[in-house]
């Protein structure tokens, strides 16, 4: 295989449109993945910002109630479906072939279908907002009966569940293929312990989305059945709300660390590079990757506390959901420890690393809080929760994710993003969430319930949601810094070899960008910093 | 330079929301109440977590920000030079595994101790006052165990253990009183219940907690906690009169999407429709819900479960008020 240099796919012209739509090359789908990504990503970030000028006053009128609970409904869905489970797979299929030394993923032809499913996906899911009596308008979880036919008229819930199997679809045919590359196609000498931590997440990852997906699969085909052909499987009489509560949840739950871990798994990388330091502890990461990846199979119901579950069963899910913490701070520790003596160079990925430690503390310290149900009582549903998950999902994953973002530009363009604007982004984004998120674990605390269109309280209470939309507001100016910063230096920036960082993993052994066929030869592997090995043999064979 | 003035920015935000906290209403950063014994063991056990996480905020966040401010590149220092390779310390992350794994068990454990004090066990079941709560889009209905309804206003006398068995009449909706006790959701097809003792007289704002539609914003409820003697009673009593019943039911009923004098919002305008002098019409109307493309919202099935005198009690309140019975000169519909 290593000697083959060839490219695999056929020799089309290069940058031509046709070469994009018929590429089966896993850097072009990572490019691809990450690009429509963010562009769902921007979708879905409007509508927040929507949601946020409607909460910015009392007793506001600038969306229709019914427009309101459309957005709440798919700014969450496409936060989830349509950007941050589709931009870990573009992450993972740009890097992880180049950081387990193959040419490609296993099933190239089958990653381009993986896609294009994707791409489709989020269009129908998407079109939902043009069906006759408007789009689906019962949040992000659907819960029955209220996305039953007889209180979701229309077709907008049935696109928002085809839109759910396509993007679905399209995550299991994605996860197996990452599975398959990652179990047969690493490079001589690189043992399970010298896997690069992220590829360590992106295993979880997969993995956890081949064995929850059918779940929310099963559960939607179930619902559309309902809605379409008469059956009764979530008929009231027989326990339907609460059974498709949990085979929601039992994919739900797992579903926030498979967004969590390759976040993760991208801190893993970066922190070490930009402290010159070896990870502090390689075992403990991989194997917390692990234990988060299971434990997360064993704590839906705790999303489930207001049901009215027997006590027996909140004390078991409350019990599994602390115990989650435990190889979670084993992590930020891990971390730590390898901040601790380093020469911490502060460039935007390591930046973006640690305001990811920084929230994502605050999101897992309120999970804590959650997780004690008496407690979860009175917060479930408030904004409390909205607050607690958008630490976790925002403050951990979106950081990290920018952190990915800027850590691989150079090797994805060739060329280097514009520093200082990057951190103005940290910045901005720093500040724009916490002043949107920070006030609303008070208003949750105040009683201000979720998806509620408007409020008629004033005083403190209207304060803490004025300066919350201010917040928003300033994350939109954040991206759109972003958004130029990455344009521009996409075309224009400087240009950089193979290893600009001094990094210690395979990717960065390619050229960048990568050649077609990745590698004309991989190094044989003796350590989890196969790169740096090279470099200090190269430093040897100098003096 | 930049980065100084923003993080100055930063800690006064902060501050500033600290101090804002600090002088909300209900002590600011802690839940409402409590007001009763339930709510009290919330708090209890709020406290309790938030102080054990507020430590761990303030270890993790201090580190991380020493190690930035200690660690970071000198000038002197090439980018390529390298901090000292350690690779792990075993005996170190067992502890920092068993740490927080013990806090977390005693955690763990404290709350179970907690769950009947939270729950209001400890009382016989007979006890209790036992009054039926019907969620429906977008309305609570009360029914007591004397035959009483009530819409939206829950009466109760003061210090006496109440269970509240809720349900949903369409779709799931969640019955939230902050300032009682925890939220417990009321979904179709099942009885749930939720136990507390009322141990202050006054009036206790609440809402529906579960998105449940058009209106879910709107789907107030007050808990009306009276004095023991015999207020409870004669309140109760003065509410099962039929024109005030009537007002309660089109108030909660269908005000919430028609509008206090029919005049519509988010439903059609319906004073002076025939349907509502139609008891045979408006039965069926209120029993089925109805969806046609002329609206863009369906009319929910609000009267579902309703006791015979409860409709009446709404017609008899529709002939007395002369707006609703009788079509208005001119409307426009779409107020509101």
């Amino acid at each position: 295989m290593a000697t083959r240099t060839e490219a695999i796919a056929p020799n089309w012209k290069e940058g031509s449109v046709t070469s994009w739509l018929t590429t089966v090359d896993h850097k072009r789908i990572g490019v691809l993945y990450l690009v429509t990504s963010f562009i769902f990503f921007g979708a879905a970030g409007v509508m927040a910002t929507l949601m946020r000028i409607q909460l910015s006053h009392a007793n506001s009128g600038f969306l229709t109630k019914a427009a309101y609970n459309e957005v709440v409904t798919m700014h969450g869905t496409a936060m989830v479906f349509l950007f941050v489970v589709p931009v870990l797979a573009g992450f993972g299929n740009y890097l992880v072939p180049l950081m387990i030394g193959a040419r490609d993923m296993a099933f190239p032809r089958l990653n381009a279908a993986s896609y294009w499913l994707f791409l489709l996906g989020g269009l129908v899911l998407l079109s939902s907002f043009l069906a006759d009596q408007g789009g689906a308008q019962c949040g992000w979880t659907s819960y029955t009966p209220c996305s039953s036919e007889e209180f979701s008229p229309g077709h907008g819930q049935d696109l928002w569940i085809l839109g759910i199997h396509l993007t679905g679809v399209s995550s299991i045919m994605g996860a197996i293929n990452f599975i398959v590359t990652i179990h047969n196609m690493r490079a001589p000498g690189m043992t399970w312990m010298r896997i690069p931590l992220f590829t360590w997440a992106i295993e979880a990852y997969a993995v956890l989305l081949v064995l929850v997906l059918p779940t929310i699969a099963a559960a939607a085909t179930l619902l559309l059945l309902d809605r379409q052909a008469g059956t009764t499987f979530f008929a009231p009489e027989d326990g339907g709300p609460i059974l498709w509560q949990h085979m929601f949840w039992f994919f739900g739950h797992p579903e926030v660390y498979i967004m969590v871990l390759p976040a993760m798994g991208i801190l893993s990388e970066v922190i070490p590079v930009f402290s010159r330091k070896p990870i502090f502890g390689y075992k403990a990461v991989a194997f917390s990757t692990i234990g988060i990846a299971f434990a997360s199979m064993l704590v839906w119901a705790h999303h489930m506390f207001t049901v009215g579950m027997p006590s027996y069963l909140q004390a078991f899910f409350a019990a599994t959901s602390l115990a989650v913490a435990v190889p979670t701070s084993v992590k930020i520790f891990n971390w730590l420890a390898t901040l601790w003596r380093g020469h911490l160079i502060f460039r935007a990925p390591l930046m973006f690393a640690l305001g990811f430690i920084g929230l994502f503390t605050v999101g897992g310290l309120t999970g804590i809080m959650l997780a004690v149900f008496p407690f979860d009582y009175q917060a479930h549903d408030s904004y409390f929760v909205v607050a607690h998950m958008h630490y976790v999902l925002f403050g951990g994953t979106v950081f990290g994710v920018f952190a990915g973002v800027y850590y691989w530009f150079p090797k994805i363009t060739g060329r280097m993003y514009h520093e200082r604007l990057a951190q103005i982004h940290f910045w901005l984004l720093f500040l724009g969430f916490n002043l949107a998120f920070l006030p609303q674990h008070l208003l949750g605390l105040m009683g201000m319930q979720r998806r509620i269109y408007t409020y008629t309280q004033g005083g403190i209470f209207e304060w803490y949601n004025v300066i919350s939309s201010i917040g928003a507001l300033l994350m939109g100016v954040a991206m759109l810094v972003f958004l130029w910063n990455a344009v521009v230096s996409w075309r224009t920036g400087r240009r950089v070899g193979p290893d600009p960082w001094g990094a210690d993993t395979l990717e960065w052994y390619a050229s960048s960008p990568p050649a077609p066929n990745n590698f004309d030869r991989v190094p044989y592997v003796t350590s989890a910093r196969p790169l740096r090995d090279l470099r200090l043999r190269l430093q040897e064979r100098e003096t | 330079m930049l980065r100084k003035l923003v993080a100055a920015v930063s800690i006064a935000v902060l501050s500033a929301f600290a101090a804002g906290s600090a002088f909300a209403a209900r002590g600011g950063i802690g839940p409402p109440g409590p007001d009763t014994p339930s709510g009290e063991a919330i708090s209890r056990l709020y406290w309790v977590v938030l102080g054990l996480c507020a430590v761990v905020f303030v270890l993790v966040e201090t580190a991380l920000i020493l190690f930035i401010i200690r660690f970071r590149r000198r000038r002197d220092t090439p980018e390529s030079a390298e901090g000292p390779q350690i690779h792990g310390n075993t005996r170190l992350e067992i502890i920092w595994t068993a740490i927080p794994a013990l806090l977390l068990a005693a955690l763990a454990i404290f709350t179970f101790t907690q769950i009947p004090a939270v729950q209001a066990q400890g009382i016989e079941d007979e006890q209790h006052l036992t009054i039926r709560v019907e969620a429906h889009q977008f309305y609570w209905e009360y029914r007591y165990p004397g035959g009483e309804v009530t819409v939206n206003t829950l009466y109760l006398p003061v210090d006496e253990p109440v269970e509240l068995e809720l349900t949903g009449m369409d779709v799931i909706h969640s019955w939230w009183v902050p300032a009682l006790t925890g939220k417990m959701d009321a979904i179709p097809g099942r009885i749930n219940s939720l136990r507390f003792v009322p141990e202050t007289t006054g009036d206790f704002e609440g809402k529906c907690a579960e998105l449940c539609g058009i209106q879910h914003a709107f789907m107030p409820t007050t808990v009306s906690v009276l004095g023991q003697d015999d207020e409870y009673e004669s309140t109760l009593a003065s509410q099962q009169e039929t024109l005030a019943l009537g007002k309660a039911t089109w108030e909660g009923a269908c005000a919430t999407c028609h509008g206090l004098s029919g005049e519509g919002d988010i439903g059609p305008s319906i004073a002076g429709n025939g349907t509502l002098s139609n008891e045979d019409g408006l039965k069926t109307l209120l029993e089925n819900g109805q969806n046609t493309s002329q609206f863009d919202y369906y009319m929910p099935p609000v009267g579902r479960g309703w006791p015979p005198e409860q409709l009446d009690a709404l017609m008899a309140y529709i002939k007395s008020n002369e707006t609703l019975s009788t079509a208005p000169p001119t409307t426009t519909g779409g107020g509101g």
